[in-house]
């Protein structure tokens, strides 16, 4: 795995220069680190920039550095396109300028727009920079699953974890008042018993997990999805929250919403979209 | 049966026999296979056509009995502003348990003048707000018979909700388009033709039932009719068999609001009711689930389309007013609801859920709420 982190020279992109060198540290990853100007004539910024970066890193990365000219979403994701070519599985790295209210529905942040793309797993850096340690997985229930993801793509990452847990949002309610629903206000644990969907599904999460040294725990919580996500990652101390990406393909892109996006804007912390 | 089995004994080379005995019964199977949904969709079709025929009666009997109630609606229920209006809507659709009757209601009001176009407009609202109820009051029967408080109160308590919201908000806006007059050019011109047509159908039953009866009990049958009318345009609507199936795990995807709030709206305009299109829910995911986060905009896009009906009442009353006082409630709830799509969905979302949560978090704050929901339309009546 490479790790590609893309930097500005910014205070958010510190932060993700930081947690990009971590994480290259932790499963031994050599990093790429990118900036992409608007003109050649801003070639001289942008290798003071990755010169200044490079001292953000651990010294025992191993770093290549890379300048591109042009829209700055749409070069990441071509140099994401061009590393995947060569064989290597990717993880992006960015930073986030906090964007709120009009500005961010009007100018659709890199983050945004990158996301919106997905050319690979990508890790947004926020808050505290620090190992994760503690990782809050948001199992979405969708095949495959978030879990079976990660562990193909990211298992030095689970491996390097402390604690790992797994939370499913039953955001459903009755639609009746005949409906019959004990699920509705069940716990993990309730559920796993009663062999649910939602019990199986947190069963095969921590049946996978097993293999790993971390301390496992599954959660339930009912309610909105994203403001239950957002709450229980306040709620705990987790360095870092991973969801699944809007995995629509064609019509689905117009008919569903992307909860992964309202997460990566409202989280106060590190967030990977695998 | 006995009969095939003799032949089978009695000499084996009668197997062609028996083939030739079960096949017309085979072939009568087969046919009868085919021909069942065809006939079920020619019930269903002829169900429609009496529900439809059952409705125009009933309109016609309601505005000819509509004329001699004037005196018992103005002086005994009192009914002179628009906020008596939308108090007596809002009772008179707990009364008859749906809001289509009472929509109706009013517009026969308004054409016999009993009550003016704001009064027909608050009215109308009044009964979106009391039909609203159905749902709560079925969920209030399940927790009084033992079923969990959240499980079966949630659906009623949104759509009261957010019906509440919208149309009160709605209101405003209304009264302020109903003023201004600025809808009224919008006219369909097949009002006339429609009901000189139904006219010639129509009229004699309307004779006919007032040479039996007093004109003002017209209004009292009519109201009976148009409700059995609604009953058997339940039963046309094709019964949701569908778990397990793709609908059932589309179910459990989050759709943009757009999306929701225009298949709300989609599915009314066919099924004419709310609560009807609320129950079609059910069957359509697995457990009887639906996401809270799709729940909401379903329910705004169907408060508008389920005034189809009224604005087919209004069509046979032939009263260009009438239509225009149900267009400009169509129009306020659409503006009402695309402002809060477009702008605050997100906290006005929550804000709903948040306070179906505090209601029925505890039995004093449910019994505050139905206090509260009994007592307001009283009030507005009193006033």
């Amino acid at each position: 795995m490479r790790i590609l982190i893309a930097t500005g020279g910014d205070d958010h992109t510190d932060t993700a220069l930081q947690l990009g060198g971590l994480l290259a540290e932790m499963i031994d990853a050599p990093v790429t680190l990118l900036t992409v100007i608007g003109s050649e004539r801003e070639w001289v910024q942008a290798e003071a920039i990755l010169t200044r970066a490079q001292t953000l890193l651990p010294a025992a990365v191993a770093v290549k550095t890379k300048i591109r000219v042009g829209q700055r979403a749409r070069q990441i994701v071509l140099e994401v396109a061009q590393l995947e070519k060569a064989g290597r599985q990717i993880l992006l790295v960015l930073g986030e300028r906090s964007h709120r209210g009009l500005s961010k529905r009007l100018l659709a942040p890199t983050v945004e727009r990158v996301l919106q793309q997905m050319p690979c797993p990508v890790l947004i850096a926020r808050g505290r920079v620090q190992p994760p340690k503690h990782l809050l997985v948001c199992e979405s229930g969708r095949e495959p699953s978030l879990l079976h993801r990660l562990l193909h793509r990211f298992k030095p990452l689970l491996l390097a974890a402390d604690v790992l847990t797994v939370l499913h949002v039953m955001s459903q309610m009755a639609a009746g008042p005949g409906v019959p629903g004990w699920e509705l206000r069940a716990d993990a644990q309730a559920l796993m018993e009663e062999q649910t969907p939602e019990g199986q599904l947190l069963e095969a999460d921590l049946a996978q997990l097993r293999q790993l040294s971390a301390h496992l725990e599954a959660k339930v919580r009912h309610g909105l999805v994203v403001r239950e996500i957002l709450a229980e990652a306040r709620s705990g101390d987790y360095d870092l929250i991973v969801i699944g990406a809007h995995q629509a393909t064609q019509w689905e892109r117009f008919l569903l919403d992307d909860l992964a996006q309202e997460i990566v804007d409202h989280a106060d912390r590190s967030v990977l979209v695998v | 049966m006995a009969q095939r089995d003799r032949l089978v004994e009695t000499a084996p080379a009668s197997t062609v026999e028996i083939e030739t005995m079960r096949l017309p019964q085979a072939v009568r199977a087969e046919t009868v296979q085919a021909v069942q949904p065809a006939l079920r969709y020619l019930a269903r079709g002829l169900l429609f056509l009496a529900s439809l025929f059952l409705f125009i009666l009933a309109i016609t009997l309601m505005k000819e009995g509509a004329r001699a109630l004037g005196p018992l609606v103005r002086d005994h229920f009192q009914i002179a502003t628009a906020a008596n209006s939308l108090g007596f809507g809002w009772l008179f659709a707990y009364v008859v348990m749906s809001g289509s009757p009472v929509a109706a209601a009013a517009l026969t009001f308004f054409d016999a003048g009993i009550i003016d176009r704001l009064g027909a407009f608050a009215m109308i609202t009044g009964s979106r707000l009391g039909a609203s109820f159905i749902v709560l009051f079925l969920g209030f029967i399940y927790v009084l018979r033992g079923r969990n408080r959240s499980t079966s109160l949630s659906m009623g308590l949104l759509s009261l909700l957010v019906t509440g919201t919208t149309y009160l908000a709605g209101l405003l806006i209304g009264l302020l388009l109903l003023n201004s007059g600025w809808l009224d050019g919008f006219q369909p011109g097949t009002g006339a033709i429609l009901n000189s047509a139904t006219d010639l159908v129509f009229d004699p039953v309307a004779e006919f039932f007032l040479s039996l009866l007093p004109r003002w009990s017209l209004f009292l049958v009519g109201l009976g009719i148009i409700l059995t009318s609604f009953n058997l345009f339940d039963k046309c609507l094709p019964q949701m068999a569908l778990k397990e199936s793709q609908v059932g795990r589309m179910s459990r995807l989050v759709y943009r609001p757009w999306v929701m709030f225009l298949l709300g709206a989609a599915v009314t305009l066919i099924s004419m009711s709310v609560s009807v299109s609320l129950s079609i829910l059910v069957p359509l995911s697995q457990r009887g689930f639906v996401r809270r986060e799709n729940v909401i905009p379903y329910i705004m896009g169907a408060n508008i389309t389920t005034f189809i009906d009224t604005l087919l009442a209004a069509l046979l009353l032939d009263n260009p007013l009438a239509f225009t006082v149900v267009l400009v409630e169509m129009l306020s709830i659409t503006i009402v609801s695309i402002f809060v799509l477009a702008l605050v969905y997100r906290p006005y979302h929550e804000m709903m859920l948040n306070a179906v949560e505090s209601i029925v978090r505890r039995n004093r704050n449910l019994a505050l709420f139905m206090l509260t929901i009994l007592v307001v339309p009283l009030i507005l009546l009193l006033l």
